[in-house]
């Protein structure tokens, strides 16, 4: 685990969430995701439908954009609505574990070989 | 190894914000296809869309736990856009989903049976077919009832033959269709959408809104005359707006027309002989073809087993859905008192997810997490103008509130755009969300 500590400490200052950033984070990150999957796929990934996969995005792309709906400065149909419901904290938890996530089609077969 | 190390060390950052064990949780290591003798057991009785969204989350929440879905039919009718069906733009069998997957992938056993009964203190659960299922947690997702009772004149077997309420998919669905769809020429389409609490709060009205659309081309001197006994419904505005650019709505020619609770429209009574429906009033209003769409309550297996209280549906801990008459007994969708969330397919989807943390926590003696649902909801007013609800919720002060200010529908605009978007999603969005469910 000590080679991981320098990226560790790097992921850290890219997304600013310090030590502090924890601060009212009382939703578990993947409950949080699991609630994008009836529009986003399970594991937000869904790659053939125009509501886009969020499976292995830039963590830094997803809480950008999101940050953007819930602002209101990026024009949208739906999202602004979904994003008013996430504070900042909340909208990197969930980046970070959606990166965490394959950008491959959801294939229920890769359950069979996950022994 | 560079991905491993970058996905460890995202772990590393959510373990600091001292949510690590339930950030790991998930399939790594899966042991389904082999339940040790000693497994804890989860039994399901409903494989709808509560059930089905539980049953395979639940496997994702824990690999090793013995999943069983007791449900009586092989295959899964959405009722999600069965309004689709009536104007021929989807078939059933297009709505018609098998539980192979769940079963085969995920390692959930499936009993093609009816329960008969459950022993709360055993921990048991006994079926029409003389099976016994002893169970750690259980978990019910019956769907809805309806109070044909409410209707003097009407039951279930007139809803069954003369006046469908297609409201669960299936032979009424097509019923109805035939019906609205062989009315002669400027016959009129009398509908009656429920009061309280039910199944699908926009429903009727965009099921309303398809048949306009079909008559605009086959049956353009008709008219949809909803008799409402309420004096506002889901989406009202939106609807309205859209109704306006699409149906005439609010002129001499519309061709829907609503009558609210205040204007008479509550519905008392039916006459399937003589074609016509009694307001309460006193009104009688001939039709040419008609759908009552009856009061709800909790399923019939809910009131069965007891799990419903004096509103005839079934009060549950809001963060864990468990219910609060039986202990490790849980209530998912359309059945539960759920607050600000409507019964929609989306909501049951979330909850269920929720309930599958919770039990996963709980057989682990840990103490669940702080549950967060979404609902999103698009309905159509043509097949190519969408609306949507939508909202993310928590609980605050024991009760499922809407979250930030995340509540709220369609925006009425008038760039083209987000109606001939929210058509495309609404579509996009049964695809992937039956996916979620069953795949």
């Amino acid at each position: 685990m000590k080679r991981l500590a320098p990226l560790f400490a790097a992921s850290l200052l890219t997304f600013g969430v310090q030590a502090q950033a924890n601060e009212d984070l009382r939703f578990d990150p993947e409950a949080m995701a699991w609630l994008c999957a009836p529009c986003h796929g399970t594991q937000g990934r869904e790659l053939y439908e125009s509501m886009p996969a969020l499976a292995g995005l830039d963590p830094e792309f997803f809480t950008q954009t999101m940050l953007d709906y819930r602002e209101g400065r990026r024009a949208t149909t739906i999202m602004d609505r979904v994003a008013r419901g996430f504070s900042d904290a909340e909208i990197k938890a969930m980046a970070l574990w959606f990166a965490e996530q394959p950008a491959e089609q959801w294939n229920p077969e890769e359950l069979n070989h996950a022994q | 190894m560079p991905n491993n190390s970058t996905i460890l060390s995202r772990r590393e950052l959510l373990k600091s914000a001292g949510l690590g064990a339930l950030a790991l949780s998930g399939i790594f290591g899966a042991s389904h296809r082999a339940y040790a003798k000693n497994a804890q057991h989860v039994v399901v009785i409903g494989g709808g869309i509560g059930g089905a969204t539980f049953a395979k989350y639940m496997r994702f929440a824990d690999a090793d736990v013995k999943i069983t879905v007791i449900e009586p039919n092989k295959e899964y009718i959405t009722c999600l856009r069965t309004n689709d069906v009536m104007v021929d733009l989807h078939t059933l069998d297009e709505l018609t989903f098998s539980y192979d997957t769940l079963r085969n992938n995920y390692g959930i056993q499936f009993l093609f049976d009816s329960v008969s009964d459950v022993d709360f203190d055993k921990k048991q659960v006994r079926t029409k077919q003389g099976e016994k299922l002893s169970y750690d947690k259980l978990v019910v997702s019956p769907g809805i009832d309806f109070r044909f009772e409410d209707y003097e004149g009407l039951s279930a077997e007139i809803a069954n033959t003369q006046l469908p309420h297609a409201y669960k998919a299936g032979p009424q669905t097509l019923l109805l269709r035939d019906q609205v769809q062989s009315m002669p020429q400027g016959g009129v389409f009398v509908m009656s959408p429920p009061a309280g609490e039910f199944r699908c709060p926009p429903g009727p009205y965009e099921r309303a809104s398809m048949f306009a659309e079909w008559m605009q081309r086959h049956n353009p001197t008709g008219k949809i005359l909803i008799l409402d006994p309420k004096n506002t419904h889901s989406k009202y505005g939106p609807f309205r707006k859209g109704w306006e650019r699409l149906y005439g709505f609010g002129t001499d020619n519309s061709m829907i027309d609503w009558l609210a609770l205040d204007e008479g429209g509550k519905v008392t009574q039916v006459d399937p002989k003589r074609k016509l429906v009694k307001t309460e009033n006193g009104t009688e209003i001939k039709y040419d073809a008609c759908n009552v769409i009856p009061n709800q309550r909790a399923g019939k297996i809910a009131q069965h087993l007891g799990l419903t209280d004096a509103s005839e549906w079934c009060p549950v801990n809001r963060n864990t859905f468990e219910s609060e008459i039986h202990q490790h007994v849980y209530v998912l969708g359309d059945s539960t008192i759920a607050d600000a969330m409507p019964k929609s397919g989306n909501a049951a989807n979330t909850q269920a997810k929720v309930a599958a943390k919770a039990i996963a926590a709980e057989l682990k003696g840990e103490t669940p997490g702080n549950a967060i649902f979404s609902n999103v909801c698009f309905s159509l007013v043509g097949s190519r103008y969408g609306i949507s609800i939508s909202a993310i919720y928590e609980v605050r002060d024991g009760l499922i509130k809407p979250k930030g200010q995340s509540a709220g529908v369609s925006p009425i605009v008038d760039s083209p755009a987000q109606a001939a978007l929210e058509a495309v999603y609404q579509k996009n969005w049964h695809r992937t969300f039956v996916k979620d469910v069953f795949g």
